[in-house]
């Protein structure tokens, strides 16, 4: 990931309102956890799996903070108990960034399963998307992520893919 | 010793704090136990992630005091949880653990501390949690909590208790959906902020 790329994915979360991000780091996203951790105007917390995190960004929600959940789309399937549980059975919504492993381009037989899985479990879901391949509109797409789960109280993500992560 | 007679003693020592609960019987209980604490408690249904949410509102109101009332089962069902926020080292969050040995809402098979053999305050202790405590009576239970509730660093306690259940108690009738809008709604008024405003018009 580039350093424009990382640079645009923090200003979407700041014009957005984000002051606290759950982590769990991998690959594709790799140079924007450091620098996540050294913005002076976000809070990291680095979780143990996705699912902890997406309750952690539950109870940030719960305390007027907005909060995003970022992480490889492998964290999904992590995250799919404690999202149904809040989302769908209190209304309480968790905002995600991901990276597209195995989108079209993945060259890792492991991170197969990823591409496979992510948009039909997002779908599964009912949780609104929008695969992210253009610089340009990254900062639009993750104000848009909040504005939808603020006025849905439920879960919405985005994920990055293509030249904007590798 | 008895869970519902551990709630009526914690519920007596808070006032402004913001609490959030496992599932099952504890609910209809804590209800009960402490009553004007009904609409400062998050009451939900989600096993594994009650001290995580916890956490993350004790992140987001560092001066408020955060209680997460927890069970056995959902803490094993989530143990990182206890990793990270030993990392994270909050300010403002006690844990309360109902060690019960069972899943009691469910008929009472039992967890994996009904051998005798998980502790989850060693766990905790392992994790890096320094100030993690068992306890199995009615005084050392309000202690902790009393300590817990002055802490600056995370603090937890396993309440090994009964699995029985207090009788004669009134069902609370709202769900989690319900809940959430009470608990924000209390959020709000008390810290002076929105949480849930209007839409727009547009």
């Amino acid at each position: 990931m580039q350093q424009n790329i990382v640079a645009r994915v923090i200003a979407g979360l700041k014009a957005a309102g984000v002051s606290v991000v759950c982590y769990l780091p991998d690959s594709l996203f790799k140079e924007l956890y450091p620098a996540l951790d050294q913005d002076p105007d976000i809070r990291t917390i680095q979780v143990t799996n996705e699912g902890e995190g997406a309750a952690i960004c539950g109870g940030l929600f719960l305390s007027g903070k907005r909060a995003a959940l970022i992480m490889e789309n492998s964290g999904l399937r992590a995250s799919i108990e404690p999202l149904a549980r809040m989302g769908m059975g209190a209304g309480i919504p968790v905002v995600m960034l991901m990276s597209y492993r195995g989108d079209l381009g993945e060259n890792n037989w492991w991170a197969i399963p990823h591409g496979m899985t992510m948009e039909p479990l997002l779908e599964a879901m009912r949780i609104p998307y929008r695969v992210v391949d253009r610089e340009d509109d990254i900062e639009r797409s993750i104000q848009d992520a909040f504005h939808w789960s603020y006025a849905a109280y439920y879960h919405s993500a985005i994920a990055l893919t293509g030249a904007l992560v590798r | 010793m008895k869970r519902y007679d551990c709630m009526e003693r914690l519920g007596a020592l808070l006032k402004n704090e913001l609490v959030i609960l496992s599932l099952g019987a504890s609910v209809d209980e804590w209800y009960n136990a402490a009553p004007h604490m009904r609409a400062a408690s998050l009451f939900q249904q989600q096993l594994g992630c009650v001290t995580p949410q916890a956490f993350g509102l004790a992140v987001g109101l560092p001066h408020r005091r955060v209680v997460s009332l927890d069970t056995d089962g959902g803490m094993m069902f989530n143990l990182g949880i206890l990793g990270t926020l030993a990392n994270e080292q909050p300010r403002n969050l006690l844990i309360v653990v109902w060690d019960n040995e069972c899943y009691q809402s469910i008929g009472g098979p039992p967890t994996h501390t009904a051998k005798g053999r998980v502790d989850i305050a060693r766990i905790a202790q392992g994790a890096g949690i320094e100030q993690a405590y068992t306890v199995r009576d009615l005084d050392a239970f309000a202690a902790h909590c009393r300590m817990g509730l002055a802490a600056d660093v995370p603090y937890l306690v396993v309440a090994k208790v009964e699995a029985s259940v207090q009788p004669g108690i009134r069902r609370k009738h709202s769900d989690g959906r319900e809940d959430k809008y009470i608990f924000v709604r209390h959020v709000e008024a008390t810290e002076g902020i929105t949480i849930m405003g209007p839409s727009e018009h547009n």
